[in-house]
């Protein structure tokens, strides 16, 4: 509760770059994205923007297992998700960030 | 949707993924942070790495939860998940013993809905492949329904071999892809091959045969009134006749035909009780998406499917499924009747009839086999690989070859073809004569397999094949040349006019195609009328009589000895083909005039003058015909020869015009037995004829509503309409 007023608009505006340059640091990495109808999809983090609607490429759904029985993934490709039915969102951090190539 | 290509690999086969290495996660959840992060994003703002990934990228993405584009955003629409064939059989929900017939009867109807469903151009797992017990039909304990499924499977297999053969199909018309279904050779889904599943055709054909006696027997043992079993007996003979008779249209290695007639004519009979007694069986549940209440699942092969695959197959209707079997077994039975063809010309006729008729896929295709073995679409490839095999080689002899010789030979009948000429002696004239007539297996090999495709794809597919007409027209001059130099005769153009016939067919064929598909504005009917009218269809009757001509002289030679035969009636064998002709140029004719008159009384809506080049789209509309003889006839030309149509008097085309439909008329009045085609275009004659009396009386002159063509008594010669 220290902060001055100055500080605190400082802070804000670094926030804000904090904010973009994590989303940044998170591209290319895998998510774990569980949408609204219990689906889960798991791909490359591509691109996002204001309303989370979010671009996975090489994207897999896999139904949500209720009794822990894994099931064969469906292969999607690149696949977006509307910000709106998105339930929760994992990040895979383990691997290191993979390159999504473009070259057909 | 290019992304998803690569999964309609054609050979109608899914892999399952590859065992890929397990892959060990470390989720960490972000979501709050993420929906924090974002948003410090600009409206608009997309967060992404520029260099590889950009909004283009973004485009190709297909959306989740969208309906449309999401295929497996169906299996979660709060339905239970779909029980498989193991699952449904232990919760009881699947029979496999003790069957009523009713529930026979429901399946096997069902099943048929779903193979019409699939033929109209459905995938099979979302048809044929919801039904569980399709899924292994080797534990079903029912006899009759383990029969019928394996032969199901047997006749899918055998229909798919038969489309693929005849390669007449588009995306639109056909799925060949099989979804790891093993069709045919093994019927158990699955990874699971199992040698001894396999079942031959004959065996397939004992089992339908033994299961149709032991139903003979219960039904002679049951004297009701509405006899179930011989319902059901009724439909496992159908299915054993129609895959039967399909088999020797596919396979073509049958002795005789009359076999195969036999079959087809069992198979309506079959039809016939088949829908009669289709209230027997158990029906689908109203509301319900499943053809019937036991052993379908709507949903059991979404996961399948690629990942944008179209939304939801609805089956057709039971009824209307059972009709178009009906239709089909008709069709079948109509397209046998090319196998008494012996001539190209009749074969060509013919496919095109038949074509107009909008035949289903299996009964065009149907059609391609049995005209040619194997097929025309395999007669066009291996012509095409013996023309670029190295020089020298031996030409493959083919029947497709003789078949063209003898529609050379009946058509202008020239003297290189004749045993007897001295030309033959003549190696070089020879040579060249058998090098032209296997250059055009191709061309003529692949305007039949045109005549296979549906309506809409034959327009650009024969504007492709005028092309190769182009180079064999050259071709043919030269022919002419140095068979009538060897011959020391004057220039006879005997294969160049043979050539020409069916040259000008296609291009007539190819304007008015688009009459039929709606392609033309009515602004731009008059020089597509035109041009048939001064050109193609004089031309096509002048090479007619060219071709009699040529035809009578060399018979005339050769009878020179014989007078008995010179004092002979001759005939003309292609008078009704010039009279149908004349008919279409008259009619052709008496539209143009009729157009011209509209748009001098300002009754065709122009386009906006900024916006129109006549010059362009009159290039766009005749391009495919540029390369051919006899050559395009060019705009400027077009402006010249109807310049001074423009100052004439509406009233004198419109008589002008009520002339040539006069003309159309009485012409048809003269065919003495007039079949449908015939009896179409008269009444549009006697129609257009009234119709321009009265324009011409000053009827509506002040009019500037436009008239309306109305094509539904003939697709390519509209009724004109005052509204």
């Amino acid at each position: 509760m220290s902060n001055t007023v100055s500080e605190q608009l400082t802070d804000a505006i670094k926030n804000t770059e904090d904010g973009k340059a994590k989303l940044r640091k998170w591209l290319n990495m895998n998510f774990r994205i569980e949408m609204t109808d219990g689906r889960v999809l798991i791909g490359v983090f591509l691109c996002t923007d204001r309303d989370a609607n979010v671009i996975l490429g090489a994207c897999s759904e896999y139904l949500k297992s209720g009794d822990g029985e894994t099931e064969e993934p469906r292969v999607l490709g690149l696949v977006m998700v509307p910000g709106r039915h998105i339930v929760s969102i994992q990040l895979d951090d383990t691997t290191p960030p993979q390159m999504y190539c473009y070259d057909e | 949707m290019g992304d998803n290509d690569d999964y309609y690999d054609g050979d109608g086969r899914m892999d399952s993924l590859g065992a890929t290495p397990e892959v060990i996660y470390n989720w960490v959840d972000i979501t709050s942070d993420f929906f924090k992060h974002i948003q410090d994003l600009q409206l608009g703002e997309l967060l992404h790495d520029g260099h590889l990934f950009g909004l283009f990228e973004a485009m190709s993405a297909i959306e989740m939860m969208d309906p449309k584009m999401d295929a497996g955003m169906l299996c979660n629409r709060g339905n239970p998940k779909p029980l498989n064939f193991q699952q449904a059989v232990a919760a009881g929900k699947l029979k496999i013993d003790d069957l009523e017939p009713p529930e026979l009867i429901g399946i096997i109807d069902a099943t048929m809905a779903c193979i019409v469903s699939w033929l109209e151009g459905h995938s099979l797992a979302q048809t044929v492949f919801t039904n569980l017990y399709l899924h292994q039909p080797h534990s079903i304990v029912n006899k009759t329904l383990k029969a019928y499924c394996i032969a199901v499977y047997k006749l899918l297999d055998c229909i798919r071999d038969c489309i693929n053969k005849a390669q007449v199909f588009e995306e639109e018309d056909f799925q060949p892809m099989g979804y790891g279904y093993r069709l045919g050779s093994n019927p158990q889904s699955g990874n699971t091959y199992d040698a001894r599943l396999e079942v031959s055709e004959q065996k397939c054909v004992l089992m339908l045969r033994e299961q149709e006696e032991e139903l003979n027997k219960k039904a002679r043992s049951c004297d009701d009134e509405d006899n179930l079993w011989a319902a059901l007996q009724a439909r496992i003979r159908f299915t054993r006749m129609f895959y039967r008779a399909l088999l020797m249209i596919t396979k073509r290695d049958s002795q005789s035909g009359a076999d195969c007639v036999a079959l087809l004519n069992g198979c309506s009979e079959m039809m016939k009780v088949i829908i009669k007694t289709s209230g027997k069986g158990t029906q689908p549940v109203e509301n319900s998406d499943s053809p019937n209440p036991m052993g379908f699942e709507p949903m059991i092969n979404q996961r399948l499917l690629p990942p944008t695959f179209p939304r939801y197959t609805r089956i057709k209707p039971r009824a209307e499924a059972l009709h178009y079997f009906d239709e089909l077994v008709a069709r079948l039975r109509h397209a046998w009747k090319i196998t008494s063809c012996t001539n190209f010309h009749t074969a060509l006729d013919f496919f095109m009839e038949f074509s107009r008729q909008r035949a289903c896929i299996l009964s065009r295709s149907a059609l391609q086999l049995l005209y040619l073995s194997p097929s025309p679409a395999n007669t066009a490839s291996m012509a095409q690989s013996a023309m670029n095999g190295p020089v020298g080689q031996p030409r493959p002899q083919h029947p497709f070859v003789e078949i063209l010789r003898e529609s050379v030979k009946n058509f202008v009948n020239p003297p290189a073809l004749t045993p007897k000429s001295p030309m033959v002696s003549t190696p070089q004239a020879r040579e060249f004569v058998e090098n032209f007539l296997a250059r055009c297996v191709r061309p003529f090999a692949v305007l039949l397999q045109v005549c296979g495709h549906n309506r809409a794809r034959q327009r650009d597919k024969l504007a492709l094949l005028l092309d190769e007409f182009a180079a064999l027209q050259e071709e043919a001059e030269s022919v002419d040349a140095v068979v009538s130099g060897a011959a020391g005769t004057g220039p006879r153009a005997c294969f160049g006019t043979w050539l020409l016939y069916h040259v000008l067919r296609v291009m007539i064929a190819y304007l008015l195609s688009g009459l039929e598909l709606e392609l033309y504005s009515v602004h731009e009917y008059h020089y597509i009328f035109w041009y048939l009218y001064e050109f193609l269809y004089g031309w096509l009757v002048s090479a007619l009589g060219r071709a009699e001509n040529l035809s009578g002289d060399s018979g005339r030679r050769d009878s020179r000895d014989s007078r008995r035969r010179k004092t002979k009636k001759r005939v003309r064998p292609y008078a009704r083909e010039g009279l149908l002709c004349n008919v279409m140029q008259n009619l052709c004719g008496g539209y143009y005039k009729a157009l011209v008159a509209f748009k001098l009384q300002g009754k065709i809506r122009q386009p906006q003058s900024e916006f129109d080049n006549e010059a362009v789209r009159y290039k766009h509309r005749f391009a495919p015909l540029s390369v051919l003889t006899p050559p395009q006839v060019h705009y400027h030309e077009f402006c010249e020869m109807t310049q001074p149509l423009q100052y004439e008097n509406p009233v004198i085309l419109y008589l002008g015009g009520c002339k040539h439909f006069q003309q159309a008329r009485s012409l048809l009045e003269t065919i003495t037995t007039p079949d449908q085609e015939v009896q179409d275009l008269l009444k549009v004659a006697k129609t257009n004829f009234v119709v321009l009396k009265l324009l011409a009386g000053g009827h509506k002159r002040d009019s500037t509503v436009p008239p309306e063509f109305d094509f539904s008594v003939h697709r390519h010669f509209p009724i004109i309409k005052l509204v």
